[in-house]
């Protein structure tokens, strides 16, 4: 899944430790999920969203472009 | 230091360099100890021109990969200055680990523990009794132990989710293996199925998957 994860991280000037610091996750979790190999899991996604105090799907995109087909 | 970090976020290619490096090591040191041996059944004496030069081919290489696995070494060092807390934690396990399992290793091969026909992974001779229990008890209780802390305490979901995608692939591979090799051995293809070969491949394949899902 894409995601804003690296923009936001380098707006605060964040190391991939740094964040992985305040998300208590490793360095290979961030570099996963920055680079769409890991989707994190619902209670991360909320704790990033937290972080950055931004709502979910203004940090990641799930590329989704229709209507309602739920 | 941003682009150090975003080269510094996955050492995956680092640690897969490092460990084909000491891999090759260990085939080099086993040439030189062949090629040691051979001589000595040929009779021993000085070794001929040919000889210095086919070892000293060997110890070059292997101390071209001694240094190349040091410089790789350096680099994750420099890239490992801040450490997240959870990776700090892993990584002293990580070396405990290898320290406790080397140090046994060791103790065991001085102590002659391994009778010398039987020294391989897929050994089905016998074994004394107080090695095994010591055996069981490290792989039974101690290691299940470590395993629960390990999982509950240190790995992070990303790194659950590589094990968890391993042990699916390991299980396919057991279950398509197991068979296959049963029914070339009954149509005298293959030797009898040997269980411990089979309980490798598993870890090896889950190693090879975790490792890819992690690092990679």
């Amino acid at each position: 899944m894409k995601n804003q994860l690296k923009v936001l991280r380098a707006m605060r000037n964040w190391s991939q430790a740094d964040l992985g610091e305040h998300l208590d996750v490793s360095r290979q979790a961030v570099n996963a999920i920055e680079t769409g190999k890991y989707d994190p899991s619902l209670p991360l996604a909320f704790k990033i969203s937290r972080l950055f105090d931004l709502p979910i799907e203004q940090i990641f995109d799930d590329e989704f472009e229709g209507g309602n087909d739920v | 230091m941003f682009n150090a970090d975003e080269d510094a976020g996955s050492n995956g290619k680092r640690i897969l360099w490092m460990s084909l490096c000491g891999f090759g090591i260990i085939m080099l040191l086993g040439a030189i100890t062949g090629f040691l041996s051979a001589h000595m059944e040929e009779g021993g004496g000085p070794l001929k021109l040919s000889g210095y030069a086919i070892l000293a081919a060997f110890i070059s290489v292997a101390l071209a990969l001694a240094f190349a696995i040091w410089k790789l070494f350096r680099q994750m060092q420099q890239s490992d200055q801040k450490l997240p807390q959870r990776e700090k934690v892993y990584n002293r396990f990580l070396i405990g680990s290898f320290l406790f399992g080397g140090a046994t290793g060791l103790v065991l091969a001085l102590t002659g523990s391994f009778d010398a026909n039987e020294n391989n992974l897929f050994a089905t001779g016998d074994m004394s009794p107080v090695l095994a229990i010591i055996l069981s008890i490290a792989l039974g209780v101690i290691v299940p132990v470590i395993t629960f802390y390990w999982h509950k305490n240190v790995v992070d979901e990303q790194e659950e989710a590589a094990y968890r995608f391993g042990a699916l692939i390991a299980m396919y591979a057991f279950w398509f293996i197991a068979p296959v090799w049963w029914f070339l051995s009954r149509g005298g293809m293959l030797p009898e199925v040997n269980g411990i070969a089979l309980y490798f491949i598993t870890i090896f394949v889950t190693l090879i998957v975790w490792f890819w899902k992690k690092y990679l």
